[in-house]
């Protein structure tokens, strides 16, 4: 349980704690962030591959036929394209286009469901 | 109707621990805070709170209801699911039950300098404001210091001390717009460093939760607008139709 | 201890690269959607027309950069200890440095 310097309790029960839609967009997009900057080191590789020659570049798109690597491309497509959006609602928020509750509220269910869409249309183009 | 409420008190309990309460309530018992008073009238008179103008102006009764922080005061009992959760607003030192320690948060308040900051010689009467450079203060004067928005803030959770937390910024943006104030650019480049105004991710919790209806990251997003130099809207900001606590 | 404006320079670096970033994913899934490469030489004379090297190689200065703030964010909102931020904050910095080399090398290598 939590304790504060001087030693009182503190309540940070994140289980207790309401998220209203806006959070979780916004915990979304961080970790989508981060699952992003870790795949950028292998999309690097790829792209390397790919250009060392015709044989590089057939086995690039060799490693794509994977059932794992198909699931964890789909699963960076989720996160570029949940990044991307909650990336945009925030340009816009910057603007004062949206950043009013009501309209920001919506905006988070679209970003948080077209993410999802995007995912499953990757999935319905790969598998 | 059916209680759970946060309980600590540090003479006697080693943790804090939640407490089941089932009261009959009056027919006049309208809000969250009679149904508490009637609690403590009825059940256990050692229930602690803060409370005091029961009209959603003070800022006093301010706590997690039901994960939602809100003012009990003006939470209508009808709408809530039972048995409420009654825990002390999140993040702050818990002094007993539902009592919390504000220092930190009025240490930040404080840090933005609260006060119209003018050197110039005073005039005879008052310092003149038009009506429209009134206006600007609209959606951001209005704030009663009840931390609500700050104690559900997850950037407040992570960097208290060093995060000023939305309830400051909307009150820096207040005087950053106060035609009256000879600051600001002071106030902004006191805002401009990693953590004092720029942990804000814009999640806005605290415009979620705000029982008078601001929008303090609407506030914050103007203030990063100023201090890029952008001519950004100047007026007054409206005030929302504060989501129920259910 | 405020030395430069770097909370309001991070915050800007972030949304410029965004935008950067936003319009070449739209160009380039327009093109890969309309006039896919469907071999090795069609794929590599696409990336060799210098209009596309450059602005593939603006992109990935944009990512790294974009990374940076955004990873960094990340670091200082929950590592507290300050030698532990310093030194995770510096592991960062030399791996985008390190992925800024590799892009670098496989583009000029591009052009043989």
């Amino acid at each position: 349980m939590p304790v504060s310097s001087n030693r009182r309790p503190v309540f940070l029960n994140l289980a207790k704690i309401q998220m209203p839609v806006g959070s979780l967009t916004s915990i979304t997009h961080r970790v989508t962030g981060m699952l992003l900057a870790v795949g950028v080191p292998f999309c690097i590789y790829l792209l390397d591959l790919s250009l060392q020659g015709p044989l590089g570049y057939g086995q690039a798109i060799a490693t794509l036929d994977n059932l794992w690597v198909k699931g964890m491309l789909i699963l960076l497509i989720w996160a570029l394209a949940h990044h991307l959006l909650a990336g945009v609602r925030h340009l816009l928020s910057d603007i004062d286009i949206g950043s009013q509750l009501p309209a920001a509220r919506r905006s988070a269910w679209i970003v948080n469901l077209g993410g999802v869409g995007v995912a499953l249309l990757a999935a319905g183009a790969l598998l | 109707m059916r209680f759970s409420i946060f309980r600590y008190n540090p003479e006697r309990d080693e943790k804090p621990y939640m407490q089941a309460f089932e009261v009959d309530l009056e027919p006049t018992d309208r809000m969250l805070l009679d149904a508490i008073l009637r609690i403590k009238d009825t059940r256990d008179d050692s229930l602690t709170l803060r409370k005091s103008c029961r009209e959603g102006v003070c800022g006093s009764d301010a706590m997690n209801i039901n994960g939602r922080n809100g003012l009990a005061c003006v939470t209508p009992l009808r709408e809530l699911r039972e048995p409420v959760e009654l825990r002390p607003l999140p993040s702050f030192p818990v002094i007993r039950d539902l009592v919390v320690d504000m220092t930190q948060f009025f240490k930040q308040y404080h840090s933005i300098k609260p006060y119209l900051v003018n050197d110039e010689d005073p005039p005879e009467k008052e310092r003149p404001q038009s009506p429209q450079e009134r206006d600007k203060l609209d959606g951001s004067y209005e704030c009663i210091l009840c931390a609500c928005c700050t104690s559900q803030c997850p950037s407040s959770w992570w960097n208290p001390d060093k995060f000023v937390g939305p309830a400051g910024l909307i009150q820096a943006y207040r005087f950053i717009v106060d035609s009256r104030d000879r600051a600001t650019q002071e106030r902004l480049d006191d805002l401009n460093d990693p953590y004092r105004l720029f942990r804000c991710r814009t999640i806005m919790n605290c415009t979620e939760v705000c029982p008078k209806g601001l929008s303090p990251s609407r506030a914050i997003e103007r203030i990063r607008l100023k201090m890029l130099k952008v001519d950004g809207d100047d007026g007054g900001m409206e005030l929302h139709r504060v989501p129920p606590i259910r | 201890m405020r030395t430069t404006v770097t909370g309001l320079r991070a915050w800007l670096v972030q949304r410029v690269t965004a935008v950067y970033m936003l319009l070449f994913i739209l160009l380039f899934l327009a093109h890969a959607i309309v006039d896919p490469p469907h071999s090795y030489p069609a794929w590599r004379a696409w990336l060799m027309n210098s209009g596309v090297s450059i602005a593939t190689g603006v992109f990935f200065a944009a990512l790294l950069a974009h990374a940076w703030v955004g990873v960094r964010d990340v670091i200082i909102d929950y590592v507290h200890p300050v030698a532990l931020r310093v030194c995770l904050l510096a592991l960062l910095g030399f791996g985008l440095a390190a992925m800024a080399a590799w892009v670098m090398r496989i583009l000029w290598m591009l052009h043989g």
